[in-house]
């Protein structure tokens, strides 16, 4: 049946996420961007109470089931969009530096062997904050990820790794960090492996953390391999995976897999901007704005177009996680949700910077909030790559590759 | 729980409009234009699948189907020809008025007429709307119990076929109130329409001293302000579903164009001018489609978000069969505005609908200002 009726669990989630967006994460928003980073004793505090950034839902909804209650439906990518988007909404770059496996969850989950989920997904204890990151981009490859020019090459029980990779969330600050790489540059994608490259590992050092426009508070760091030997334990999924069949798996496969997962996850995130930066405008509108003429107008066709539009990306956003959730192949309507959401969110921070006028610069939430939501049409796949995928699964019925 | 399945019976009932659409309306949508009809043999088989009696109550021998059903089915059969489908001769816009007052005294003659004549036509004629104005008036007197009418409406569809007129005014005190008018008590100007929808009966209704007696008065005062309120929501929503069908079959027949269509070597679908083109249409014609779910269900549920919810759905949807259908013809190049694809024809109907349906940015202002002055948050209830 066709529903949007969160669940009780989803409803609880979603309270539970805001409560805490409103009365930890937006108190410090601002003071983090000013300091440039999450403050530590903050970040403490938080990780004792358990609170980590989960992006990946391969498993289900957290840590529930396993056990029992078999016919219950997976919801876990569900609740993942309904979470982030409200921390989001507390503030961006503070809910990217939430202690956990970040980025770096999704592979590892999608694609690692028992054994090493267990290695490295269980470090995510109260004791002290830890994270993982993922680390695909290079100077050399972006968009194209194929081009990944890291090396590994293959020694006695492991590989040693060349390279340099860019614009790593919480690159530095990683326990380990998801590294792609190829055995043989040739090979193209199929050379590609991933690895699981621990901090502290000889020959890895983080070379830079690199200033931004926006998600100032967040960590983005370009990490440096030198002759890094990294153990064939630490090969993501075993040498077995690419064993199987020559052509099939490959470290591509494995970063490409990721995406359906998290995709929505980003689009969620900058729904919970744009929502930010709409409700806030909203009040101050509704509070300093004359009752009619013409800038009354003005705003109700700028305000009532936000939350239309705000409406339509969660609208696609579920629909994506909900098809994760139920196995159902969502690579379009991930990319959908991605793009939309990402231009969407964008336009509704400018537009109610134009509602605030010169005001909105001095000092308010709304103004970070454009800084912070621009990035978010370019990780995870820029807005031409989403169209790219989307018009790809648009053509497939009819046999063209576009 | 968050679900964008349809029901088994949904599903059911969506193959065989599916097949219908596909198979029998998109086969007569040309000729209905010529002939400035639907042909009766297509009317016929409609009325026998249930297709015109979907929003009128069970105890009109409709199918009484919740919001969430029809706007599916709806959507599918427009994916055919909205210009057939707005056509089809029935209780057409007045239905939901019909389903909410079906056991309304005064409309006895009307529920008897719809008992075994699903296709016996209705219109609805709503002066009210606060975000319209009219550039040609009809002016509505209450002369003690009884009420007159005099001037002609603006165009509205199945005017040619009407044999009943409900119609949605303020008097000359500024009371709301919903009248019947029947036996023809009104000419029909036909005037000169090309641009679209042009099988769909349109025309101008003109009343000449029209005495609607008290008896066929239906409600007035803020009862009736409720009830248009509900009929509008359940309209808008129904409008924005065939208009997001409309939408549906031109990204389709778009998109296997350009996958066939060379250019410069190679298929037009590989320049991303193109294929990026066909992603938007792609996004844009799920995001109507969405809304225009959540209103639906909405509506259903009887809440007081429904009407904004409907006013954004249909904003949208004008919006985005806008941007569709000219995305079309675009990417058809010469090709998109000839005859001998449909695509011009969608164009044309688009515009004609969103020009009978209200005006787009008067949707956003209505829909600004009661987010402005109620609670306002992009809220899930
Ligand atoms: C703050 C921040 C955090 C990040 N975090 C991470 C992270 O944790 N891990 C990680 O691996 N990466 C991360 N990235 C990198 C990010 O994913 C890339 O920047 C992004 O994928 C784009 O790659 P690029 O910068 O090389 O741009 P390019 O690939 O050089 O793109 C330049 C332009 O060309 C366009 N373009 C490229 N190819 C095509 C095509 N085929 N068709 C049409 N247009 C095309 C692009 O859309 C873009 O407009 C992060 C980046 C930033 C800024």
């Amino acid at each position: 049946m066709i529903s949007l009726e969160l669940s009780e669990q989803q409803k609880q989630i979603k309270e539970m996420t805001h409560w805490f967006a409103e009365h930890e994460i937006r108190p410090i928003a601002l003071e983090a961007d000013k300091l440039g980073k999450v403050p530590d004793d903050w970040l403490h505090q938080v990780n004792q109470m358990g609170i980590h950034l989960n992006t990946s839902s391969f498993g289900g909804g957290g840590k529930e089931t396993s056990q029992g209650k078999k016919k219950k439906e997976r919801e876990g990518n569900r609740m993942g969009v309904i979470a982030t988007e409200e921390m989001a909404w507390g503030d961006p770059a503070v809910t990217l530096s939430l202690p956990g496996a970040g980025l770096g969850g999704p592979p590892i989950e999608s694609s690692g062997t028992p054994e090493q989920k267990e290695r490295f997904l269980s470090i995510f204890t109260n004791d002290k904050p830890r994270w993982g990151a993922y680390a695909l981009t290079e100077p050399e490859a972006g968009s194209d990820a194929s081009g990944v020019k890291t090396t590994a090459i293959k020694v006695n029980d492991g590989y040693i790794l060349n390279g340099q990779k860019i614009f790593i969330t919480n690159g530095a600050r990683a326990s380990w960090v998801v590294v792609f790489a190829t055995v043989d540059p040739k090979l193209g994608r199929a050379g590609q492996r991933a690895f699981v490259v621990e901090k502290g590992t000889p020959g890895f050092t983080c070379t830079k953390l690199v200033k931004k426009m926006g998600l100032r508070a967040n960590e983005t760091a370009e990490l440096l391999l030198e002759d890094c030997f990294v153990p064939t334990e630490n090969l993501l999924g075993g040498e077995k995976l690419y064993e199987t069949s020559e052509s099939k798996p490959s470290g591509f496969q494995v970063a490409m897999k990721t995406f359906d997962s998290t995709r929505p996850i980003v689009a969620a995130m900058a729904i919970g901007i744009a929502r930010a930066a709409y409700e806030y405008t909203l009040n101050i509108v509704r509070r300093e704005y004359p009752k009619q003429g013409k800038y009354y107008y003005l705003a109700c066709q700028i305000l009532a177009e936000a939350e239309q539009n705000i409406q339509a990306a969660r609208l696609l956003t579920w629909e994506a996680a909900w098809m994760a959730d139920l196995g159902i192949a969502n690579a379009k309507e991930a990319a959908m949700c991605k793009a939309y959401a990402g231009q969407m969110a964008l336009d509704v921070c400018s537009k109610s910077l134009e509602l605030l006028g010169p005001t909105g610069l001095d000092g308010h939430l709304v103004e970070k909030l454009f800084r912070d939501v621009k990035v978010f049409d370019i990780f995870e796949g820029t807005n031409e790559i989403q169209h790219l995928v989307i018009a790809r699964r648009q053509y497939a019925p009819y046999g063209l590759r576009v | 729980m968050i679900s964008f399945h349809p029901t088994e019976e949904e599903l059911a009932f969506l193959e065989v409009a599916k097949d219908f659409a596909k198979k029998k309306i998109r086969k007569v949508a040309r000729t209905g234009e010529v002939n400035l009809k639907v042909n009766e043999e297509l009317v016929e088989e409609a009325r026998e699948l249930g297709f015109l009696s979907l929003e009128l109550p069970e105890e009109w021998n409709g199918l009484e189907l919740p919001l969430i059903s029809q706007v599916q089915i709806m959507k599918a059969l427009s994916y055919g020809d909205l210009g057939i489908v707005q056509g089809l001769p029935s209780a057409g816009d007045a239905a939901p008025f019909y389903r909410i007052m079906h056991n309304y005294s005064q409309l006895q003659s009307v529920k008897e007429k719809y008992m075994d004549q699903p296709d016996y036509c209705s219109v609805l004629i709503d002066l009210c709307k606060t975000s319209d104005f009219a550039t040609t008036e009809l002016v509505v007197k209450r002369k003690g119990n009884n009420y007159e009418l005099n001037g002609m409406t603006e165009p509205v569809r199945l005017a040619r076929f009407a044999e009943s007129v409900v119609l949605f005014a303020f008097d000359q005190e500024g009371q709301a109130v919903i009248l019947l008018v029947q036996d023809n008590k009104w000419t029909v100007q036909e005037g000169d329409y090309r641009l679209g929808l042009l099988a769909s009966g349109l025309g101008r209704l003109v009343f000449e001293n029209c005495v609607v007696p008290a008896n066929q008065v239906i409600v007035t005062g803020n009862d009736a302000e409720k009830i248009m309120k509900k009929v509008r929501t359940r309209k808008f929503v129904l409008e924005a579903a065939k208009q997001n069908g409309l939408m549906e079959a031109a990204l389709d027949y778009t998109t296997q164009y350009t996958t066939e269509r060379k250019a410069f070597g190679q298929e037009i679908a590989k320049f991303q001018g193109v294929s990026f083109k066909i992603a938007k249409m792609a996004m844009e014609t799920r995001i109507v489609n969405h809304l225009m779910f959540e209103a639906a269900l909405k509506a259903d549920e009887d809440s007081q978000s429904a009407y904004g919810l409907a006013l954004r759905a249909l904003h949208r949807a004008h919006k985005g069969v806008r941007f569709v259908t000219d995305a079309a013809v675009q990417l058809l190049g010469g090709h998109g505005f000839i005859q001998e694809f449909p695509v011009e024809k969608w164009m044309r109907d688009a515009q004609a609908q969103v020009a009978l349906y209200g005006r787009e940015s008067n949707y956003l202002l209505e829909r600004g200002t009661e987010l402005l002055t109620s609670e306002g948050r992009v809220s899930v209830e």
